[in-house]
């Protein structure tokens, strides 16, 4: 903070995340007056969750001041903080932002069940956020996130890094060129879970490691047992913690789809999924505690302005959409991607929009490709964020597009729960036809945590 | 064949097989009453048949209760544990272990009801059906493709009555579908959408053999119980009943309840066999089918009718919910159900045309139902009956039964493929992954044959 010169230096960095036009960037020593240090042009950066993801994202910044790092896990952390002396260190984010009045950005890579409240206190204090995907675990918390994001003007990414690369533009740009007409039928699928789902709640209760603060691990989720199924990273299939292979994929895989078909909130969605859960070599009935070991996840999306109405299919856990005719014998589908069904013809590519093709491959090397139209991120996911931080444009998965995105991801997961095909109210955030799943919409809070 | 002669009657020099049997697929003809044959001093013999059950502690035990008006003669299972009250209930039958033993010594068994695991259907079938035997075989006929072929040749061949237990085929619902696709209540037909709640929590797929041999219990024949299927230690997470989850034994969800379900398009759209499969699963591994699984099947055009893509869907997979079905109604009944997607409308019923309705409602009652095409069924044990008897073909004998089975059961042949197959029909080939034709038939163990 450049507090010498009156000037706040969060009010001149931030506030440009919604805004449109980039303005020249004033070096800093330029501010400083007499006796002035010009301080860095660096952004002070946090990190939250630094054991598992977090450190892949914290790497892609090193360019940028890393001055506090905050971790529950010790142990998972510990390498993470060696990496970066020059951070303090942290156990609980609430303390760090309290205490450190020097950061101004955060990057988020808890669970998924911390990614709000982190978020939404950091945004509340003016600083600039990177959230890993899922933005939220569920759909409230992406609504409350995304409104906030707006409100507190601050720059925004979600983690699906996907987003900056060629693959998704180079989609959108043939899709919007016609290269297969008008699109009504799209296929997502992953392979994953590659964590357990569909398993029931373990029934012992091994002492918390004691490099672990499990109070402040479950966060804002009701009270549990420490277990060693939950942390690290095999949190992903429980619904209080993760949002399964779908929460974990969704936003990487059906961000295509959502940013080249300009989709929205979904107007239903229904899912099917297996029944039972495997222990110990038995079956079990499935247990309402994790995601199913596999899913079909239906939505229905409406017309919008001269696209039509989509049905989007979602596979995971091993699922596949039908093989497209139009793919020739030996021709193996990704283990993840998308297929867009088109009037006059298929498009495939896999996740992060990565190698598309029209198919067959005959259609490929006859298509005239439009030039380039939609602007390339020259720097990496995290780059395009810290860009946006110093009063670059808003990050291309900012919270306005990220927001709905992680909406619709996580709406698939409220289908799975209610067992039911929903309708969907987007704008006023209501499921219309089983009013009991809307208790999935915005689940409560533990006592002494809000958002 | 050879075996025919032995069945001769001792008395009044005509074969009882020769006059009860060979009327399968042949036209009907008057029954005789048996005393009309009688000489002097001969004793009437009943009119009834002679039946021998295999496998009678599960399904089979009601098989035999359905057909108890005939007489039982023998009773025949390699668990003697779950057999007993079986066996209680018909003192008179002659008890068996093994089939074999049980055609080869009592030469007044008629026909033979087959309700044991999947993997022993054919085998014992065969031995029956060669010795002019006429039988009732639980669905799905057959544990591969193979043998469904065999068993289908088998019956034209010796001309004997043939049933597979899929009861639904019997019923007034199947019929009344036929009769509105026949009818054009929903247009050309191109989409179908089949599928179950199985296995669910009944029995287990998609888990490892066990490692423990707990000791073969004293009641169980297991060796007998294995039968063609590769030797493997005995252990309770096979018999009774958990079998079907097996590759080695069982056929899955879509062995169990394909037989059902697919029953309804494949009657009423004249589907035959399958042109192309292809399934996509949970994780596969070579002991036990997958959780969950979805099959795709293409039909060809058939007549005037359209080719057809049919979605198979079990472990609590379904197909999307069609719009035209009102808020608050069930997709379906507990077991499954059946969509049919015409050109003009859909016709959704329960898992084996249970309670087949256009949807919407209002289409429903808006129809006028076309006149009676089909005839009704005097009931599906009891065709089964009046066919041994010389009536008319019991209606999913095995020229029927056989291509059912071979349908469903190319799922299973795309499950462990993982791949699209493409099916030549004429010739029992994939013809696009010669590798996956290994599973169209299996390596018997030694001492065991078709």
């Amino acid at each position: 903070m450049a507090n010498k010169n009156n000037i706040n230096r969060r009010q001149f960095m931030g506030g440009v995340a919604g805004a449109a036009a980039a303005f020249t960037i004033v070096p800093r020593h330029v501010l400083g007056g007499a006796g002035y240090t010009p301080p860095s042009e660096k952004l002070n950066i946090a990190g939250v969750g630094i054991g598992g993801m977090g450190k892949n994202n914290l790497k892609k910044c090193e360019g940028e001041n890393i001055v506090a790092l905050c971790d529950v896990d010790e142990e998972y952390a510990g390498k993470i903080f060696d990496l970066y002396p020059g951070a303090k260190k942290y156990t609980d984010y609430r303390k760090m932002l309290k205490k450190q009045k020097d950061i101004e950005a955060v990057i988020i890579a808890t669970p998924d069940h911390t990614h709000a409240v982190i978020a939404m206190t950091a945004m509340k204090m003016g600083k600039h956020v990177y959230v890993q995907k899922p933005m939220t675990r569920t759909v409230y918390e992406a609504r409350k996130l995304t409104e906030a994001a707006r409100k507190y003007k601050v720059a925004t990414q979600m983690g699906n890094q996907g987003h900056s690369d060629d693959g998704m533009r180079m989609v959108t740009e043939w899709l919007d060129d016609g290269a297969i007409g008008p699109v009504r039928e799209v296929h997502c699928w992953t392979n994953r879970p590659l964590w357990p789902q569909g398993i029931g709640r373990p029934k012992d209760t091994p002492p918390v490691p004691p490099t672990l603060d499990w109070e402040l691990w479950i966060g804002p989720m009701p009270e549990r047992p420490y277990h060693p199924a939950y942390a690290p990273w095999v949190w992903r299939g429980w619904w209080d913690f993760g949002c399964g292979a779908l929460g974990d994929m969704g936003c990487h895989i059906m961000d295509i789809p959502f940013y080249a078909l300009k989709l929205k909130y979904p107007s239903s969605v229904e899912a099917s999924c297996p029944t039972v859960y495997l222990e110990k070599g038995k079956v079990k009935e499935t247990a309402a505690e994790t995601a199913p070991v596999a899913s079909i996840v239906r939505y229905k999306f409406p017309a919008r302005g001269k696209m039509p109405a989509v049905n989007l299919t979602w596979y995971d856990g091993c699922l596949m959409p039908p093989r497209p005719e139009e793919l020739e014998e030996g021709r193996r589908l990704p283990k993840s991607g998308t297929i867009f069904i088109g009037d006059k013809g298929k498009l495939m590519c896999e996740t992060y929009g990565g190698s598309p093709r029209l198919i067959p491959e005959t259609k490929m090397q006859a298509y005239k490709r439009p030039p380039e139209r939609i602007p390339r991120i020259d720097v990496s996911h995290e780059e395009d964020w810290v860009r946006a931080c110093k009063g670059g444009k808003a990050a291309c998965s900012n919270f306005e597009y990220a927001g709905p995105l992680t909406e619709t991801v996580v709406m698939g997961n409220l289908a799975i729960r209610a067992g039911e095909k929903l309708y969907w109210d987007g704008p006023n955030m209501t499921v219309t036809n089983v009013p009991a799943a809307n208790e999935y919409v915005r689940p409560g809070y533990r006592q002494g945590w809000s958002l | 064949m050879k075996n025919r002669k032995e069945t001769t009657l001792r008395q009044g020099n005509l074969s009882r097989r020769n006059f009860l049997g060979g009327a399968a697929g042949a036209a009907a003809f008057m029954i005789v009453p048996r005393h009309v044959l009688g000489g002097a001093g001969y004793t009437s013999p009943s009119e009834k048949l002679n039946i021998a059950g295999v496998g009678i502690g599960g399904k089979g035990a009601a098989d035999v209760r359905n057909v108890n008006s005939e007489n039982i003669v023998a009773l025949c299972d390699v668990d003697e544990d779950y057999a007993a009250k079986t066996f209680k209930l018909y003192p008179r039958a002659k008890k068996y272990t093994d089939f074999r033993r049980m055609l080869e010594r009592q030469k007044d068994i008629d026909a033979v009801m087959v309700a044991t695991p999947d993997h022993t259907h054919a085998v014992i079938a065969m031995a029956a059906m060669e010795m002019g035997k006429h039988v009732f075989v639980q669905k799905p006929l057959t544990h591969n493709i193979y043998e469904a072929w065999q068993l289908t040749e088998a019956a034209r061949k010796y001309k004997v009555a043939t049933q597979m237990g899929n009861q639904g085929h019997a019923a007034e619902g199947i019929r009344m579908i036929c009769e509105w696709v026949w009818d054009g209540a929903i247009g050309s037909v191109r989409e179908v959408h089949v599928w179950t709640d199985r296995p669910g929590g009944r029995w287990a797929q998609g888990v490892d053999r066990p490692k423990d041999t707990p000791p073969v219990p004293s009641a169980l024949d297991w060796d007998i119980w294995v039968g063609p299927a590769p030797k493997r230690p005995y252990h309770p997470a096979y018999v009774p009943f958990k079998w079907r989850g097996w590759w080695d034994f069982g056929t899955g969800a879509l062995g169990d309840m394909g037989c059902h379900i697919i029953d309804v398009p494949f009657w009423s759209l004249k589907l035959g066999r399958p042109i192309s499969v292809e399934a996509e699963t949970t994780r596969v591994n070579s002991e036990t089918y997958p959780v969950a699984s979805v099959v795709r099947y293409e039909f060809a055009v058939r007549g005037d009718m359209p080719a057809v893509e049919m979605t198979w869907y079990d472990g609590g997979m379904l197909p999307s919910r069609p719009e035209e079905l009102e808020e608050g109604r069930q997709m379906g009944n507990k077991s499954g159900g059946v969509l049919l997607v015409g050109d003009k409308g859909k016709i959704l019923s329960g898992h084996n045309g249970e309670s087949p309705r256009l949807i919407p409602e209002s289409k429903m009652e808006a129809y006028e139902r076309p006149a009676e095409t089909i005839p009704r069924s005097i009931g599906h044990y009891k065709e089964w009956i009046e066919a041994c008897k010389g009536g008319k073909a019991a209606c999913s004998n095995f020229d029927y039964a056989g291509p059912l089975t071979e349908t469903v059961l190319l799922g299973n042949l795309a499950i462990r493929a993982g791949k699209k197959l493409y099916w030549d029909r004429l010739n029992m080939k994939v013809t696009n992954m010669p590798e996956a034709n290994e599973y169209i038939s299996r390596q018997y163990r030694q001492g065991w044959s078709l």
